[in-house]
């Protein structure tokens, strides 16, 4: 390769870098539809996006924890406790609003005491949730037991999850709503550039005035808002409240969606928007490959691969 | 050698624990459930003293766990399909483990990616092989065929030692399982290796300070690479001893463990920092939490219980650690500056 | 003729479109010691990698004792007998001293276990030759950083270097240990090792080195004898004509000690348990104080308190006549005050962040309306400061990160400056800067001076006390000792007084 070659590679691997979730959405949107012409049909599109509203949520709303450099492992049980408490305040006859309100204080309430933990007392991230993961699913399962709790009688509930509103599931419209409102937050409020700040240098976000570790604990808050807004939908559509919701695997998804995104797991510059696009990239792919009839196995291994290259991939543009 | 006061805490801890279970729980302290405690834990024991390795290096391998599962179908497969002897297949197990790992550092190293993103990819990716060579769907019948080698099979065995040294006239000794014995000698080995070799330096410097480690001209590639593949190793061997437990391997073995051995390395003091720890915290925070597990069985408590109890303790554990190192700091400034 | 220890000729990298370092050509003769000097970008870094292994050149070829050596890896270089101490910590901080002396390459025997009693008594022997006294078992981050030092420079000598770097060793040093250093620096000279000190602090340079290369725009521009050369040439050299000149005009500037008369922050008694005591200084509007002292003399933990990221513990503070005692940084910064931490890096910067975002980061309120965060009026408020500054280059948008250290340094007093703080508190503000930038500092600090801000200005570099300040003071061992006008003392008379004399 002659000298001019090998300096335009770099160059187009640097102009490729940031472009390549969109470009590798698109390519793998053309392939599939070419493999399999039914993925294009609206039915199979919207159904993508109701399947990944709940994981969508979850990683939107746990993105500006992973700017801040942490990790919010005790998103699944918190999925399922914000799912079982709605269920106990809908069964004691609350309305729909407080019945909401309930289950997702819950899970910002859960956030919170991670983030109090971890900002205030200085614990690392991993472990903190690692702990509050078995806290919050023993405890889950000492309020909700193993049983399946049914939601058959309230159709307000239900229609959370499964109802339709001009044609489009309730779910994505509650998803949309949550993904503009963290964008919003991002791009507009100061709470948005503050947690690019403390993920960049806490200690010289501090010194410039700001109260960085209540800024901490609120991102974790947000992260256990989105886990137990997305456990209630998810006890909506299936109509059950069970404890054992949110199982081990779900974290890692939502972290994968955020990482896939850009966001670096050290912290730092990150985006919602970019979130989105990992979320919808995983989705796509695992759409794709059902609807290719791809087996379990195989699905699980080119998640896996499509991890690597895609963080190679923006390794190398650093 | 300085003893780390985390490392007295953690044997007092075990000594409140083993006192106060031996006196209230019915039961704790006989022969049997001495037992389960050393036959249930060892290899959670070697999980944990796999995982201390990766950890040292400021790393994570959140997929010790999976390599568990890979290893298990490996020897399912190779006994059950290929009837391959247990001779054979013991070592292709421990080789497939510890490529495994090594496969993770070989991510970290040459693709550039976050210990804990590598071994995440990893994580889907074995259990996706594990589900792609599983034996049991691949062959009718097999989900109910027990493994009977006797290489394999004999790993799953119960050695009587109080017995020969007549100490079983006094109380009843429990009989201690191979696995235990396997536990202890990778201990003596790994602890050796870490503070008396130069490997294991290179690899307490790499943790400690990674580009002064380069600097020095330690290979850090090298070094991150074997940390992983010894975590892939122990979690071969904790796998063996699982399917020789289970005589057979299911698509679910080692579901959640990297947790625990995460958990039991950092209440054994090995710092995520880096550059902290050894191998005697690992194995005995995992009996730490082997204690407590039993303890709390016996005394009747419930599953659901016991698992805040766990969380609530490596809080605790990293907890305290945090304590010791905001003491350290604040000698070393006032000492000058 | 001696045989040169290190030959570098015609020494080049390029990165992309950069040309970091061109054609450069440094000699090191045994028992030489060769000051290396530059402004940031000037490519003293560069070289400074590429003689250690830790890039390759693009050209050039590096010859140790007459022969040419692979170039591009550490160990190599290492082998060969060239060490650098860092001007950062190369230490594993968990580990012991007698292990970090031995970092990478410790004794072994067989099956690579680590032979700890040959270990023990190789660095014994070293500690005895060389005169210094450290605790081999100890954990080197229990150390304080003076003997952390030592052990990096025990590290070098370990390894029976034939050539020495030093980046920039007396960063964190005291007077005392800076001629402790000079001494042991001798002492190798006098063994037939070659030094190369990379410094900026010429007074150093003129103690101890006996030659002098002078680097800027990725070149070696000079090399000299430092007997037949002075301070105002070699500046000269370093910064070419016009910034020369811009310096010494710097120095000619009128003193307003005690300013415009009203005091902005007065300090009666203020103590903090084993750390300082008895310090009481008042501070005036539209005048410039330093205080400058050694290392130990605790005046950066004084500083914490007066700003709120530490408290202090008996005295008073008073603000414009309020009593304060600051639990936070939030607080202080809401009574008029900005602090520049010495550390840019670690508590001042956000790198990764832009310059705008940088500059507006302490005075967000400014640009909030309601929960709204206003990018605009952000950007606009960004491009007036980097106008007003000189900051280069000046696009907004540019990661700080990119910045050179003077830049980066004035981006850092521009987040301040947005505040229009009536107090400004700077630690250290011209580390690391490069001569050009520091003048524009300096201005900038008398711009705001000017203004009727008080500022009050921390310095160990005596020269920057004596171009600066409108009043001096004196710390030692945690107490100011004394307050002196500018115009009535002199450099010998703050140097004695720093030493503990008492006049």
């Amino acid at each position: 390769m002659s000298v001019a070659q090998e300096a335009a590679l770099p160059r187009l691997m640097r102009r490729i870098g940031p472009n390549a979730l969109p470009i590798a959405i698109i390519v793998l949107v053309i392939v599939f539809a070419i493999a399999q012409p039914a993925f294009l049909k609206p039915d199979n599109l919207i159904g993508i996006v109701r399947q990944v509203a709940l994981i969508g949520i979850m990683a939107t709303c746990t993105t500006f924890v992973v700017m801040t450099g942490g990790v919010d492992l005790s998103v699944g049980p918190v999925l399922a406790m914000g799912g079982l408490v709605a269920y106990f305040v809908l069964a004691a006859g609350m309305s729909l609003p407080i019945v909401i309100l309930a289950g997702a204080a819950t899970g910002f309430a859960i956030g919170l005491v991670n983030g109090a933990i971890i900002a205030f007392l200085g614990l690392p991230p991993i472990i903190v949730t690692l702990a509050t993961l078995s806290i919050v699913r023993g405890s889950a399962l000492i309020v909700g037991g193993t049983d399946q709790h049914l939601i058959n009688d309230w159709p307000e509930y239900s229609f959370i999850g499964s109802g339709n509103v001009l044609g489009l599931p309730f779910s994505i419209y509650i998803f949309a709503f949550v993904a503009l409102v963290m964008i919003f937050i991002q791009r507009r409020t100061p709470l948005g550039l503050l947690v690019a700040a403390i993920g960049d240098n806490e200690r010289a976000a501090y010194l410039s005035g700001h109260r960085t570790r209540i800024t901490k604990m609120l991102v974790y808050g947000i992260s256990g808002f989105g886990a137990a807004l997305a456990g209630i939908i998810q006890t909506s559509q299936v109509h059950t409240a069970i404890a054992i919701y949110g199982p081990f695997g779900t974290e890692l998804d939502v972290i994968a969606a955020v990482v896939l995104g850009g966001t670096s797991i050290m912290g730092g510059k990150g985006s919602v928007a970019r979130t989105l696009l990992g979320v919808f990239f995983l989705g796509i792919v695992n759409d794709g490959m059902n609807i290719l009839n791809v087996s379990v196995d195989i699905q699980l291994i080119a998640k896996g691969a499509v991890i690597v290259v895609a963080l190679a991939l923006a390794s190398w543009e650093r | 050698m300085n003893i780390r006061p985390a490392t007295f805490a953690l044997v007092g801890f075990f000594a409140v624990a083993m006192t106060a279970f031996g006196v209230f729980a019915p039961r704790f302290a006989s022969a049997s459930n001495m037992e389960d405690l050393m036959g249930g834990f060892s290899f959670i024991a070697i999980l944990a003293m796999g995982e201390a390795f990766p950890i040292l290096t400021r790393g994570i391998d959140l997929s010790v766990g999976a390599i568990v599962a890979l290893v298990g179908m490996t020897v399912f497969d190779l006994s059950l399909i290929f009837h391959l002897p247990g001779y054979i297949v013991l070592p292709a197990a421990l080789a497939a483990g510890t490529l495994a790992g090594a496969i993770n550092g070989i991510l970290i190293v040459y693709v550039r990616l976050q210990p804990f993103i590598a071994t995440l990819a990893t994580l889907a990716t074995y259990r996706g092989i594990v589900y792609a060579i599983s034996g049991r769907q691949l062959v009718e019948g097999l989900t109910t065929t027990p493994i009977t080698d006797k290489w394999i099979v004999g790993l799953e065995n119960y050695l009587d030692i109080g017995g020969p040294l007549g100490i079983s006239k006094l109380f009843q000794t429990p009989w201690v399982p191979l696995s235990f014995l396997l536990m202890l000698g990778l201990f003596a080995v790994l602890q050796w290796v870490l503070l008396l070799s130069k490997f294991g330096r290179s690899v307490l410097t790499v943790g400690g300070n990674a580009e002064a480690a380069r600097l020095a001209g330690i290979n850090t590639g090298r070094i991150i690479i074997a940390a992983y593949a010894i975590s892939g190793f122990c979690a071969a061997v904790a796998g063996l001893l699982l399917v020789a437990r289970l005589t057979t391997s299911t698509e679910q073995l080692g579901f959640g463990m990297e947790l625990s051995a995460i958990a039991a390395a950092v209440i054994g003091g090995v710092s995520l920092a880096g550059g902290v720890g050894s191998m005697f915290g690992p194995a005995l925070g995992a009996f730490l939490l082997g204690v407590i597990l039993l303890g709390l069985t016996l005394l009747q408590v419930s599953q659901y219980v016991q698992q805040i109890i766990t969380g609530t303790i490596l809080l605790a554990a990293v907890g305290y650690d945090r304590l010791l190192f905001l003491r350290r700091q604040r000698r070393a400034n006032s000492s000058g500056g | 003729m001696d045989q040169p220890l290190l030959r570098g000729a015609g020494l080049t990298k390029i990165y992309g479109n950069l040309v970091a370092l061109n054609g450069a050509d440094i000699t090191i003769m045994p028992g030489e010691v060769r000051a290396l000097i530059g402004s940031n970008g000037a490519g003293k870094s560069t070289l400074i990698k590429l003689l250690t292994g830790a890039v390759s050149p693009t050209l050039g070829t590096v010859e140790i004792e007459g022969e040419t050596v692979p170039l591009g890896d550490p160990r190599e270089m290492i082998r060969r007998g060239v060490a650098c101490i860092y001007q950062h910590s190369n230490l594993a901080p968990a580990m012991s001293v007698l292990d970090n002396i031995f970092l990478g390459r410790q004794p072994t025997g067989p099956l690579g276990v680590v032979n700890v009693k040959q270990q023990r008594r190789e660095a014994e022997a070293l500690l005895a030759r060389h005169g210094i006294d450290l605790d081999l078992n100890a954990a080197v981050a229990s150390l304080p950083t003076v003997k952390q030092k030592e052990v990096e420079i025990m590290k070098a000598l370990a390894l029976d270097a034939r050539v020495i770097l030093m980046d920039e060793p007396t960063g964190w040093l005291a007077a005392s240990e800076v001629a402790k250093l000079h001494t042991t620096i001798r002492a190798l000279k006098a063994r037939g090792v070659g030094v190369v000190y990379i410094s900026h602090i010429l007074d150093e340079i003129f103690a101890v080195c006996d030659t002098i290369t002078i680097m800027r725009d990725g070149r070696v521009i000079a090399e000299r004898q430092v007997a037949d050369i002075d301070r105002a040439r070699v500046v000269h050299l370093m910064v070419g004509e016009k910034l020369a000149r811009e310096s010494e005009q710097a120095s000619q500037h009128k003193r307003r000690p005690r300013g415009l008369g009203d005091i902005r922050m007065s300090a009666r008694s203020l103590g903090k348990r084993g750390v300082f005591s008895d310090v009481s200084f008042d501070l005036y509007a539209g005048e410039i104080l330093c205080i400058t002292g050694l290392i130990g003399s605790k005046r950066t933990e004084l500083l914490r308190t007066l700003f709120g990221s530490d408290r202090f513990d008996s005295g008073t503070l008073e603000i414009e006549g309020k009593a304060v005692s600051f639990a936070t940084p939030r607080r202080a910064i809401a009574s008029g005050i900005g602090f520049v931490p010495e550390d840019r890096h670690r508590e001042g910067l956000l790198l990764d962040l832009s310059v705008a975002e940088n500059l507006a980061m302490a005075s967000l309120s400014r640009f909030r309306t309601g929960i709204l965060l206003r990018g605009k009026r952000m950007m606009e408020a960004a491009r007036r400061m980097i106008d007003a500054l000189s900051i280069q280059p000046p696009e907004p948008n540019r990661p700080v990160r990119l910045l050179s250290g003077g830049n980066q340094q004035k981006a850092l007093l521009g987040k301040w400056l947005n505040l229009s703080p009536r107090i400004i508190i700077l630690d250290e503000p011209t580390v690391g800067v490069d001569v050009g930038a520091k003048a524009e500092i300096y201005t900038i600090l008398r711009r705001e001076r000017d203004r009727g801000a008080a500022v009050l200005v921390v310095s160990s570099d005596l020269e920057e006390v004596m171009t600066v300040a409108d009043r001096i003071g004196v710390m030692v061992s945690g107490t100011l000792t004394s307050l002196h006008d500018a115009d009535a003392t002199d450099i010998q008379q703050i140097i004695r007084e720093m030493g503990g004399a008492v006049t």
